[in-house]
């Protein structure tokens, strides 16, 4: 035995009573089966003769473990080494599942697991405290579990050693309750059940603390436990939008106050389609103050008809014009359905930060030269509250939040789909 | 938690935009800006080519 710096585990060779291979023992008194990992015989490390217990064939693509027996590393402030590992199954709607655990062990510290699934990894320890269980959860420590589910899980394959009398075959009643990143397993074999408590980890935690080569299989799916980074953030985020919808009422009410909606043009025209110029100029008119929007709107008198006009608000100063086009057009009738109408009268059109200037305003209206005459009025009014973008800033503020809420509503239900209490409707709870 | 505080800096980032938007009067509606226009157009409309000029009427109904 070579000494070894105070808390760090210590190790002791033996060769394998079958096959002459030399065993490891590193949780030295502990260790009550060791299993060889050549000939795969089961031993009993009470036994000073190591007796057989069990040999088991292991498949030609056994599992091999990720993290290695004897790889040692600081876990929680103290050194573990791997000292077992067994992997075991279950079935679930007639398909098998498997996970793997790996046994640590420290001298002062005692026993400690991890397991893994699908690249999920818990850090577990067998509790002493009895928690207390209720029809669907279980209480411990004061925190609340919710059921997960149960089953009968089998042990598949085993390596190096453990504290108690491992065979491959073995069976026992698993339950898990979950109150994530933690989960509650209880495992029952006979009169005897034991309590472990699990935490979520990262595979890149493990392996930085065990300077393990490469990296840790990517998770895959959402596991039992596994706490949803976006489901904290959720309540939060919905609190940030409140206030945030607060600030966009403060500023569209500010904005209705402060609106000054000075109405700078208003005239009537005559259109006939059939004429051959159309096109005219109106008098100029000024917009004061600040760059602003400018409404124009556009009334008229068509019914059955269409008018096209094309508008340029043009700076006579500078040359600046703004060119745009709106189209008015109303239908109406009766039929078998009754009344019907389409299209308005009316129209509306907002500017965006026009700045201020001395304007007229280019009209060239258009129509179906065998229509009659269409009467309209253009009003020109600056600095009008632009209802659309605050619309525009609410979506903006409500997307992401919606996004969030449903990934983690998404979340939930990929976690609670390998339960034995699937979500089956947003907002649904157990089954 | 980065995502909340990703959503707050987004979120100011829309409410002073808006506020910006309010102030100056910002608004969705298409509109070309023309440069450079000749004083001309006063006295002969005709003479500027309105951009919107091909549009497609509807001429439907019911």
């Amino acid at each position: 035995m070579s000494p070894s710096p105070p808390g760090e585990p210590q190790v002791q060779t033996l060769a394998c009573p079958h096959c002459g291979a030399p065993l490891t023992l590193r949780s030295m008194g502990r260790a009550v089966s060791i299993v060889c990992d050549r000939c795969h015989s089961i031993l009993d490390a009470k036994d000073p003769q190591l007796r057989i217990l069990q040999r088991f064939e292991a498949a030609t693509n056994a599992e091999v473990p990720l993290i290695p027996l004897g790889s040692r590393g600081k876990w929680r402030g103290s050194v573990y080494e791997t000292i077992g590992f067994q992997e075991r199954s279950m079935e679930a709607d007639d398909l098998p599942y498997s996970w793997r655990e790996y046994l640590l062990f420290n001298p002062y510290k005692g026993f400690r697991y991890f397991t893994e699934y699908d690249g999920h990894w818990n850090d577990a320890s067998v509790i002493t405290a009895l928690p207390e269980v209720q029809a669907h959860s279980a209480k411990y420590l004061g925190k609340k579990y919710k059921h997960f589910q149960s089953c009968s899980a089998t042990t598949t394959f085993v390596l190096g050693e453990f504290p108690w009398r491992v065979t491959v075959g073995d069976a026992v009643a698993v339950t898990d309750y979950i109150a994530p990143p933690y989960v509650l397993s209880s495992e029952t074999a006979g009169d005897e059940t034991t309590w472990t408590l699990g935490e979520y980890l990262h595979g890149a935690d493990i392996w930085n603390a065990f300077g393990l080569p490469g990296v840790a299989p990517r998770p895959v799916g959402v596991y039992e436990n596994q706490p949803s980074e976006i489901r904290a953030s959720a309540g939060q985020i919905w609190f940030a939008f409140s206030g945030l919808f607060t600030a966009i009422f403060v500023i569209f009410t500010l904005s209705q106050l402060f609106s000054q909606r000075e109405q700078v043009f208003q005239e009537s025209y005559r259109f006939s389609p059939s004429s051959t110029e159309a096109s005219f100029v109106t008098p100029e008119f000024e917009l004061k103050g600040r760059s602003s929007s400018v409404e124009i709107r556009t009334e008229t008198d068509v019914s059955n008809q269409w008018v096209y006009l094309n508008y340029a608000l043009i700076d006579q100063d500078t040359g600046r014009a703004y060119d745009f086009g709106r189209e008015v057009s109303y239908y109406s009738g009766v039929d078998s359905d009754g009344h019907w109408q389409e299209g308005s009268q009316q129209d509306r059109a907002v500017l965006p930060s026009v700045p201020a200037g001395r304007y007229y305003l280019r009209i060239e209206p258009e129509s179906d030269p065998s229509l009659g005459l269409i009467g309209y009025t253009v009003t020109i009014t600056r600095d009008v509250p632009v209802l659309e973008i605050y619309l525009a800033a609410f979506a903006a503020l409500l997307l992401p939040a919606l996004l969030v809420s449903w990934r983690t509503y998404n979340f939930e239900q990929m976690r609670w789909a390998e339960s034995a209490h699937p979500k089956r409707s947003f907002g649904g709870g157990d089954e | 938690m980065i995502w909340n505080r990703l959503y707050l800096i987004y979120g100011i980032v829309v409410v002073l935009l808006l506020g910006a938007g309010a102030y100056r009067g910002w608004s969705f509606t298409s509109v070309n800006e023309v440069k450079n226009v000749p004083r001309s157009i006063r006295d002969n409309p005709g003479s500027y080519r309105a951009i919107y000029a091909s549009y497609h009427h509807y001429t439907g109904g019911k």
